[in-house]
């Protein structure tokens, strides 16, 4: 704005309007935009939780319980005067403004549905004061250690149930086989060769693990007897992830805290996984999900304790689950009348129903994640490969150079083609041709990455293409080949460029619906998908059908559970993928 | 080389002791083991396989409640229901042998069964329920209360008229908004057939396939009129006006009652599901499809959770026939 007003010398005015009417025009756009978004959100929300029904005195409950605490963890953590009073300031300038206005619009203009002044607070006062809060306490030594804390938890629970999820269709068998044969002597080897720098073991690894791997896919059809599914969690997957939180902890600290930091978590999960039986929870899950949770926590608790600041934020997961259990004692002394929620646990465990109390998506949840996982694999291994054909190794001239642009160009163009016809694509290829089968899992995967293909190879070309051409040069200039340059130099500098392409076309592929109605995937099943070759519903295509109930309950509940569900898992998905960026960009 | 014998002597003494703790391990732990052999599934007779369905989203919600009860009757069996629209179900899957059920808002075409025939796919019709097609208003519209067929026929024909005062006199002179199936629809195909007969359909409506949007419509304006299966307007009596029909002896509502009784013509039809024969020589299919059949005349499912008609003992006693014939053919 600045250079705009500049008066002096030859140039004489020059009117401001034009830029302050612009600066408030894109200003306008973008919150229309977001305050659309945000309006629908919130009504999904009141619908999936059934808030409308929410007394004042229940979100008044919770409120005192729950976000008051962790509203004062994070002003705490902060430890700044002047946030603190324009916090509170907030909250209460908020509170009578937001009920002075909805009150007057309701009177005058238009009554609003399913929306009280409460629950108008609680969206746009408390939440925005929240995640505001979160933010700057999060800066803080002491909320870094909390939400630190609090992220793994949650996270290592999440990919504790993904792991679970993706072993529903893959044979434990095999992986068994091709742990004990192939990965487990592989990872011996090479842990052995790097200890003692044996370079001949560190060489061998590579040969060994493949071996077994081909030994235990034959192997499966010979061998008849194994051992329980628990055992097999146990020995493939508790133990070494014990294993690599001891090692992670011993690199900094004591032996004994090494063997607490691997031991007590594993010796919890196993214990778990035995007793869950008991309380109708599959014991592999309860292992695989408590060992998740348990190992990075614990390396995490020892890091933090080792270096001894702000170790109070460790307290963060207490206050909330005991925030969380003092609001339902109150909910449950007083008899303060609570709502219903349709997302629930029943929704998210049970399978579709004709009723909208017993409806739910777990079926549909299971086919969506294992989709997305198998797309996730292919579309960035098709698309980097491509896109580091294209850019590394084809020339920019001549022939050769015509028939890449051109290549580009209809890659362009492939971006731009409706899902429908990758449907049809798929249909006929996938299904038909090469007899995969219709509406599998399989031809869902193939289907959908390569319907995003097209996304992930663009944006992977950009990011490599926004590697400085001196990096390459001084790699070539060191005596590096050019498998060596790309491999060490050009990959791992457009690793996070790379990843977010592919964020973003995973975010498309999991919401889709069309190419799934194409290749006949179901729009309901009772039980979840147990192979690649099983039929499966997804969460769109369930969600749609829902929406097509005549119940009302089912419109405006179920199908309003089925989206937040769906949210959460692509958030929660998201949330990994940009995790491992931010890794990878730390990690340059 | 000095420290690299070193470590191969090491290493060797670790491989033995590992062998010796896995070897350990491996006798400690045989007594939690599975085995997977061959055979060993079902042994008790119990049916399992999966169950491919696709077809009519008229029958859908039908199909889905039946084969939710089938399958946590029988949890091995996997019964999985596409809605694909009746044509779409009979083309692109049954008849080229992809799916063991078809469920139809109609009976199947001559090109649909043309299509079964060249892929040689051998089908029966059973009857799965009775649904009545409702004629909607807007809750306002005080001035209507039914119509005859004629009249009907004269707001959808393909040359339809444009505003109420030319459907009948008394009307008030204002444009109609119509709101109605889709052409991939079996409801734009029965209606059509049942209605209009020749005349054809207007072009000039509201086209979808989700009950949802036509009533959503038709409750926007006091002038619109849409049709669509009994379900939604059972389950939401008080959002719409259901019009009586006039087939020539007076005004009829459509309900389970005057639909089962036939009394509400020309409207009240029959919905269908297609099992393939060679797929019902497989006994859990065989089984489901006995089960389908029993349940048609289950008053609390399918009147009271899905909004259709139940078919009568006398239909369903026919049906089981069909249907055991059917099996004893395909099963040999």
């Amino acid at each position: 704005m600045a250079t705009d007003n500049a008066t002096d010398g030859g140039f004489g005015e020059v009117s401001r309007v034009r830029g302050i009417v612009f600066e408030y025009l894109s200003l306008g756009a973008s919150v229309a935009g977001l305050v659309a978004l945000g309006v629908l959100l919130v009504y999904v929300a009141i619908d999936a939780f059934d808030l409308a029904d929410a007394s004042p005195e229940w979100l008044l409950t919770y409120f005192l319980t729950l976000v008051v605490p962790f509203l004062a963890f994070c002003l705490y953590s902060a430890g700044d005067r002047a946030v603190t009073r324009r916090a509170l300031g907030v909250l209460g300038g908020g509170l009578v403004a937001v009920a002075a206005l909805f009150t007057a619009v309701e009177a005058f203009v238009v009554e609003i549905p399913r929306l009280s002044w409460q629950l108008t607070y609680l969206f746009v006062v408390a939440a925005p004061v929240t995640a505001y809060l979160a933010y700057v306490g999060s800066r803080g030594r002491v909320g870094a250690v909390g939400f630190g804390l609090v992220g793994r938890l949650v996270g290592g629970a999440a990919i504790g149930l993904a792991v679970g999820t993706l072993f529903l269709v893959f044979d434990e068998l095999v992986w068994f086989l091709a742990y004990t044969l192939g990965v487990f002597p592989a990872a011996v080897l090479y842990a052995y060769g790097r200890w003692r720098s044996a370079g001949r073991a560190m060489t061998a690894a590579a040969p060994v693990g493949l071996v077994g791997i081909v030994a235990a896919v034959f192997l499966r059809g010979v061998i008849a007897t194994y051992p329980s599914d628990l055992l097999i969690y146990i020995w493939t997957l508790a133990v070494p992830i014990a294993v690599v939180g001891a090692v992670v902890v011993d690199g900094r600290g004591s032996r004994i805290a090494a063997a607490a930091a691997g031991g007590v978590p594993l010796a919890v999960a196993t214990a778990g996984g035995f007793l869950a039986g008991g309380f109708g929870v599959p014991g592999p899950t309860a292992l695989i999900v408590l060992i998740a949770v348990g190992v990075p926590t614990a390396v995490y608790v020892h890091r933090a304790i080792d270096e001894g600041d702000g170790l109070i934020g460790l307290g963060l997961p207490f206050l909330l689950v005991v925030g969380a259990l003092v609001g339902a004692l109150v909910v449950e002394a007083w008899g303060v009348p609570a709502p219903d929620p349709w997302l629930d646990v029943g929704f998210v465990t049970g399978s579709p129903s004709r009723t909208a109390a017993d409806a739910g998506l777990y079926p549909a949840i299971v086919g969506s994640v294992i989709i997305i996982a198998l797309v996730a694999v292919l579309s960035f291994v098709l698309g980097v490969g491509t896109s580091i054909f294209l850019e590394e190794y084809t020339a920019e001239s001549g022939l050769i150079g015509s028939l890449t642009r051109l290549l580009q160009v209809n890659i362009a163009n492939l971006a731009a083609i409706p899902s429908v016809v990758y449907g049809l694509l798929g249909l006929g290829l996938f299904a038909n041709l090469l007899g995969l089968g219709f509406g599998t899992a399989v031809t869902a995967s193939l289907t959908l990455s390569l319907l995003i293909l097209p996304i992930t190879i663009i944006s992977a070309q950009e990011a490599i293409r926004s590697v400085p051409e001196d990096l390459r040069r001084g790699s070539d200039a060191m005596g590096a080949t050019r498998w060596q340059t790309t491999k060490n130099v050009v990959l791992p500098e457009a690793l996070p460029g790379i990843l977010t392409g592919t964020i973003l076309a995973l975010g498309r592929a999991i919401g889709e619906t069309a190419p799934l109605i194409m290749i006949g995937a179901a729009t309901t099943v009772f039980s979840a998908p147990d192979s690649l070759f099983s039929k499966f519903s997804a969460m769109p295509m369930q969600i749609y059908a829902w929406a097509g109930f005549p119940q009302a309950e089912f419109r405006y509940g179920v199908v309003a559970a089925g989206v937040i569900t769906l949210l959460v898992i692509l958030v929660g998905m998201n949330g990994t993928a940009i995790l491992l960026r931010n890794r990878a960009e730390r990690g340059n | 080389m000095a420290s690299s014998h070193d470590a191969d002597t090491e290493g060797i003494t670790r491989r033995k002791s590992l062998a010796t703790i896995a070897g350990a391990g491996a006798l400690a732990l045989a007594g939690c083991t599975q085995s997977t052999g061959d055979g060993g599934e079902g042994g008790d007779g119990s049916l399992s396989g999966p169950i491919n369905i696709a077809g009519s989203s008229t029958v859908f919600p039908l199909m889905s409640a039946i084969a939710e009860d089938f399958s946590e009757q029988h949890p091995d069996v996997d019964p999985d229901i596409s809605s694909t629209g009746s044509g779409g179900g009979f083309s692109n899957y049954f008849c080229v042998g992809e799916t063991d059920f078809n469920n139809a808002s109609r009976q199947i075409q001559e090109e649909e069964e043309q299509l079964c025939a060249d892929n040689g796919v051998e089908y029966i019709e059973l009857i799965a329920a009775t649904d009545a097609l409702t004629v909607v208003v807007n809750p306002e519209a005080d001035w209507i209360d039914s119509l005859t067929v004629e009249e009907l026929a004269t707001i959808w024909e393909s040359d339809a008229v444009e505003t109420w005062d030319e459907v009948r006199d008394e009307f008030p002179n204002e444009e109609i908004n119509r709101f109605g199936a889709a052409d991939t629809s079996g409801t734009y195909d029965y209606f059509i057939e049942n209605v209009m007969g020749e005349r054809g359909h207007t072009s000039d409506y509201q086209a979808t396939e989700q009950d949802n949007s036509i009533a959503q419509g038709v409750m926007g304006s006091e002038y619109a009129i849409g049709y669509f299966g009994f379900a939604y307007y059972y389950q939401n009596p008080d959002q719409l006006k259901a019009l009586g029909i006039d087939d020539g002896n007076g005004p009829v509502k459509p309900s389970l009652d005057t639909a089962s009784s036939g009394e509400y013509s020309p409207l009240s039809r029959s919905l269908y599901t297609y099992p393939s024969i060679e797929s019902l020589g497989e006994e859990h299919i065989a089984e489901f499809a006995r089960y389908f059949v029993r349940q048609t005349t289950n008053e609390d499912l399918v009147a009271g959770d899905v909004g259709y008609v139940p078919v009568t003992e006398e239909t369903q006693e026919e049906q089981m026939e069909i249907l055991e014939d059917a099996i004893e053919q395909a099963q040999g």
